[in-house]
């Protein structure tokens, strides 16, 4: 039996695109033939739930009956993914919550893979909130996720502050997301299907669909460029270790 | 393929080599054969296609996502109707640049259209480079180059890799410059039955302008079989 994988994706502040991210990463799980699952912490309405409304669930990840639903369950599950959406501004509360409930310490041991998802804004609302993080984020894959929302924000930070605090998080990893045009983002959205689905035309139960064509096209090209930066960190490796280990065998 | 789903762009990244003149004889030329024709035209400049055809003609943009749109979904609408496509030379590289970021050929022979790009020849270095890149860009495109014999005899060998599709140049006559007046004048379909009549052209010019668009057919027509050719082999794959 592969380890469970588990992946955060959560930001500082909202409206950073962080459910963007969380479902370039479904898409591409699902692409990538790995079950997955998915847990929205928008409690009560969440928007991942939407777009991808047979692997998601809505939970309340502070509760604990919410985390026994996700973490007793890693083990058994069919989905060796579990992709968690964190609400805007409960990043650092999750992890404090992971830590006390043991699982930094079983990722620490290797038995369940952990991966972060820090998506930064065109500005960072709170420097403090990562430095709190870097303390729980232990043995984690940590990606920080530069995503260039629309054109005319760009990143007003500095690139001094910006390292001394991100230099905290042992072997962080850059993944920048490109913008997707508005329009195109705002079609998928009316659609509420998942973005691969936008691409071959079909509507949310698999029926043939009447998308733009120009918008399609941007979106397929947009979504190629996330996964081929999803390739360059290696994603697929770390959630399938068995593959990864075989390149090793082969190498050495 | 049919003809009745084909596209064919007009195009070059000069400006006056007569691309307009050869967008409005391939309207007129499908019209003529009792096609359903649309044409989209990308210029700016005044001497426009739209004005010479605006029944036929709709006036495109591809600045801005919505004519993106306008104009790419509906080439590749399955609607039974051939389109052609002027593009002025300021539109060269924005087209082509959407055009390959949303992948329209791609989308095109899953459709089972084949465009093709008619490439006006010009002697400069950056036509030549165009016209190179465009065949890496769009290797699923019939790229057929186009000598205007208006702009001279030259040979244009020496400066295009004219190989496999592109190897036959089609020839656009020259039309006696005495003549031109008369079909310059928007609006102007070759296709009315009744020229003489509708534009005011007398009998003498009329006959000569019959004489020359026989010419100007005929090539269209072999540059359809080569279309339809090409389409052909790479339905059947690589002999």
């Amino acid at each position: 039996m592969a380890k469970p994988a588990v992946i955060l994706v959560g930001a500082d502040k909202g409206g950073v695109g962080k459910t963007t991210i969380a479902r370039t990463l479904l898409d591409y799980f699902g692409a990538h033939q790995t079950p997955t699952r998915a847990f929205d912490t928008e409690s009560p309405r969440g928007t991942l739930k939407r777009f991808h409304p047979d692997t998601t669930e809505v939970v309340d990840v502070t509760s604990v009956p919410d985390q026994m639903k996700i973490f007793d369950t890693l083990g058994s599950a069919e989905a060796r993914v579990t992709v968690i959406d964190v609400r805007a501004g409960l990043l650092s509360p999750t992890l404090r919550a992971l830590n006390d409930i043991g699982f930094i310490e079983s990722a620490k041991k290797g038995q369940i893979t952990f991966a972060v998802f820090h998506i930064l804004g065109p500005s960072i609302a709170s420097l403090d909130e990562i430095a709190e993080t870097s303390q729980f984020v232990g043995d984690a894959s940590y990606y920080l996720v530069k995503n260039h929302i629309n054109e005319t924000s760009f990143f007003e930070w500095d690139p001094a502050t910006y390292n001394s605090y991100f230099k905290k998080i042992k072997g962080a990893e850059e993944i920048t997301v490109p913008k997707l045009n508005e329009m195109a983002c705002e079609q998928v959205e009316l659609a509420s299907v998942p973005f691969v689905t936008f691409v071959a035309n079909k509507g949310p139960k698999d029926e043939a669909a009447n998308y733009s064509f120009v918008l399609r096209g941007y979106v397929r090209h947009w979504l190629g460029n996330v996964w081929s930066e999803f390739d360059r960190v290696k994603l697929i490796d770390l959630i399938s270790p068995k593959a990864e280990s075989n390149v090793r065998q082969v190498a050495g | 393929m049919s003809f009745r789903n084909s596209v064919t762009i007009v195009a070059s990244p000069r400006p006056r080599v007569g691309k307009t003149m050869l967008a409005r004889l391939l309207v007129d030329f499908h019209l003529q054969e009792g096609r359903s024709v649309a044409g989209f035209d990308l210029n700016t400049e005044e001497g426009k296609l739209a004005e010479f055809l605006p029944e036929h003609v709709i006036p495109s943009a591809v600045g801005e996502i919505k004519g993106q749109m306008a104009l790419f979904d509906r080439l590749i609408a399955g609607d039974d109707t051939t389109k052609i496509v002027d593009l002025g030379h300021e539109s060269f590289e924005s087209f082509f640049s959407v055009a390959e970021r949303i992948d329209f050929a791609g989308e095109a022979s899953k459709r089972s259209i084949a465009p093709a790009i008619l490439f006006v020849l010009t002697p400069d270095r950056a036509s030549s480079e165009s016209y190179r890149s465009l065949r890496k860009r769009f290797p699923q495109a019939t790229l057929a180059p186009v000598h205007n014999e208006l702009l001279g005899s030259a040979q244009h060998r020496d400066k295009y890799d004219l190989i496999g599709s592109g190897a036959t140049v089609v020839h656009l006559p020259m039309l006696a410059p005495a003549f031109r007046r008369y079909v310059d004048k928007p609006p102007f379909s070759f296709a009315d039955s009744r020229l003489a009549a509708t534009f005011d052209v007398p009998i003498d010019v009329n006959i000569e302008l019959q004489r020359w668009l026989r010419k100007v057919y005929l090539e269209f027509r072999e540059l359809d079989l080569r279309v339809l050719l090409a389409d052909l082999k790479s339905s059947i794959g690589p002999i």
